[in-house]
């Protein structure tokens, strides 16, 4: 019935004197990936422990997975996966300790048990590490072991909380991937995130988050199209392209090492810019916009804001 | 509640636990003081060789010496086995993971109870090899066996209100001092209060009316202890049985002034009921407010507690 992962409706939530969110609606759809975008203290944190079952909200209405956490939070949780933003490892555990107690306290069956820990520690590179004890773990192994037990009991709405926080590259990949692959077969995935460079290359859409509530959700296609950038290019004789800049009326250049950067332009224009200038004869080699699409349209939304 | 979460939690706290401790070595060292200590009360209350009716005296001394230094050191061990149980995995962030999956608000909290608990009630069972000595001296079994329950009981009090705090308390440092505060006020705190009552209360003749505020020194673990154990047949040399003085001395308070010294046969009603019901209570409340404090989705959470 229920055809969206998470809906969240007119949701508020004080602690205290403190108003952490005010009317936030969200939705986020199977099978992609939704970032959440927004200041420290924005209210991301306290919507993903209202999410996950862990915090009840003063008003509004919440579904997970097509089912109300104040009502049913067991059928909630059987369908929901968190990973917060610390890992919350049992340093004196193994790691297949670990993830036998998670299996267990998630109630799956010995056999379905067994065969989804050994699933997770092959698909978290943690095979060989099975035996040891969790504090031994690398940070990235140990976020690895987080998401998977996350993961372990087949979640279809998985919420993350700054997963990227603190990894190495080779990591960052990895997370990226696996992101990708879940909402591949439908999962609903949530990331949080303020480095936004990383969001956009896992998240489908993004939702951005300001003073507890939601001030828009985009696809992150559509919105780096829509977003003016400054653009860089490099030809093979860089004396043409600005003569060629120079008749299209481009005068406000700034030339570096890695190219010629002309002042920000949408996609659309950037496209026929380099229509023109390949018209023109120039030998483009690169082409492409500077700095992160998502974050020049995340500044420019919160100036519009603070406006 | 389901008894697998139960089960699941206790069997957790034990692995997670046990493994940070050296506990055989603690266990080894309380063995052994509670053997120094039960040798010692045998040495202390060898009657005097022109006392032929003496051999009974011993059993019974040393149980009552025993006993109180049992109870004193299990009770001061105990709020340390649960007073961190919740907001120290608060603070390591594993609390809201598990509150996260099937296990309920109840099996989590009675999961943790019942671990402390055990981890309690191993050490008194330390103890028992003591307590059977002094019932081959002359102590009666039931005797001993009721009140090494008893002691087993405030275990599990002074365990489930320090449960309690340490859900209601976001540091552990705080819940720990508060678990401590409350032991000590039952020990020490309740004659106080009695003390101080009974000054309170009495009128300007001069009447000390014990009767009215004996209840303050019925929750005290000791009073308890040595009033709850059955009494043993009065005989000569009994002026060793600590308990039996502890358990006459209070009922005694219970009789109104003028009857006092009255009739020496007069049998008094017994105090521990009220005082370990009392104790139950405070216990249950613990209990209580660490399940209401685990509950999830949370409506309040208390100022400087991290959900996650």
């Amino acid at each position: 019935m229920d055809e969206v992962g998470v809906s969240a409706r007119g949701v508020d939530r004080a602690f205290g004197p403190t108003q952490a969110l005010r009317g936030l609606d969200l939705t986020v759809p199977y099978g992609q990936v939704t970032g959440l975008v927004g200041a420290n203290g924005a209210g991301k944190t306290t919507l993903l422990l209202i999410l996950a079952t862990l915090l009840a909200p003063d008003a509004g209405h919440v579904r997970v997975a097509g089912i109300d956490p104040a009502t049913d939070p067991l059928g909630v949780r059987a369908r929901m996966g968190w990973m917060p933003d610390v890992f919350g490892l049992y340093d004196q555990l193994t790691v297949r300790e670990y993830l036998d107690f998670t299996a267990r306290a998630y109630r799956l069956t010995p056999k379905v048990a067994q065969q989804r820990i050994d699933e997770t520690l092959v698909a978290g590179r943690l095979e060989d590490l099975a035996g040891q004890p969790v504090h031994t773990l690398s940070r990235g192994q140990k976020q690895r072991l987080a998401l998977g037990r996350a993961l372990l009991h087949g979640p279809r709405v998985l919420l993350l909380d700054e997963p990227a926080a603190g990894l190495d590259p080779r990591s960052r990949v990895d997370l990226r991937d696996t992101l990708r692959a879940l909402a591949e077969s439908g999962v609903a995935v949530v990331v949080s995130s303020h480095i936004l460079g990383e969001l956009e290359e896992i998240a489908d859409r993004v939702a951005f988050i300001s003073g507890g509530r939601c001030t828009g959700e985009y696809d992150v296609a559509e919105l780096s199209a829509a977003t003016q950038r400054p653009w860089r290019i490099r030809a093979l004789h860089p004396e043409p392209l600005v003569r060629a800049l120079g008749d299209l009326g481009y005068t406000d250049i700034s030339s570096g090492d890695a190219g010629i950067e002309v002042p920000p332009l949408s996609e659309e224009a950037a496209a026929d810019l380099l229509t023109a200038l390949v018209g023109a004869g120039v030998r483009v080699v690169a082409f492409q916009p500077v700095g992160s699409g998502l974050e020049t349209a995340y500044l420019a939304l919160t100036e519009e804001h603070a406006a | 509640m389901s008894w697998y979460g139960v089960r699941l939690v206790v069997a957790h706290e034990f692995r997670v636990r046990l493994r940070t401790g050296r506990w055989q070595w603690l266990f080894a060292a309380w063995a052994a003081l509670v053997g120094c200590v039960a040798f010692s009360a045998y040495l202390a209350y060898q009657p005097s060789t022109d006392c032929a009716n003496c051999a009974d005296r011993v059993g019974p001394g040393m149980f009552g010496l025993l006993m109180f230094f049992v109870l004193t050191l299990v009770l001061l061990i105990s709020p340390a086995l649960t007073a961190q149980s919740i907001n120290g995995d608060r603070e390591r962030g594993t609390l809201a993971l598990l509150q996260v999956t099937t296990l309920s608000a109840t099996d989590i909290a009675l999961g943790k109870l019942f671990a402390g608990w055990l981890v309690g009630l191993a050490a008194l069972g330390v103890t028992l090899p003591a307590v059977a000595w002094t019932v081959v001296e002359g102590v009666g079994a039931l005797r001993a066996v009721t009140v090494v329950l008893v002691v087993g009981l405030l275990i599990g009090v002074v365990c489930a209100v320090s449960l309690g705090l340490s859900a209601a308390l976001a540091r552990g440092t705080t819940s720990t001092m508060m678990s401590y505060l409350t032991v000590f006020a039952l020990l020490v705190g309740t004659p106080l209060v009695f003390a101080l009552s009974v000054v309170m209360i009495s009128g300007r003749d001069g009447a000390s009316r014990e009767d009215l505020v004996w209840g303050t020194l019925a929750p005290n673990p000791f009073v308890i202890i040595a009033d709850a154990a059955p009494q043993p047949v009065v005989r000569r040399g009994s002026d060793d049985d600590m308990l039996h003085q502890l358990s006459t001395s209070v009922r005694e308070l219970r009789r109104p002034p003028g009857a006092r010294d009255f009739d020496r046969r007069v049998i008094d009603p017994p105090v521990w009921p009220y005082g370990l019901g009392f104790d139950l209570l405070l216990g249950a409340g613990g209990l209580a407010l660490a399940r209401h404090r685990l509950r999830t989705p949370a409506r309040t959470v208390p100022s400087g507690v991290r959900v996650a």
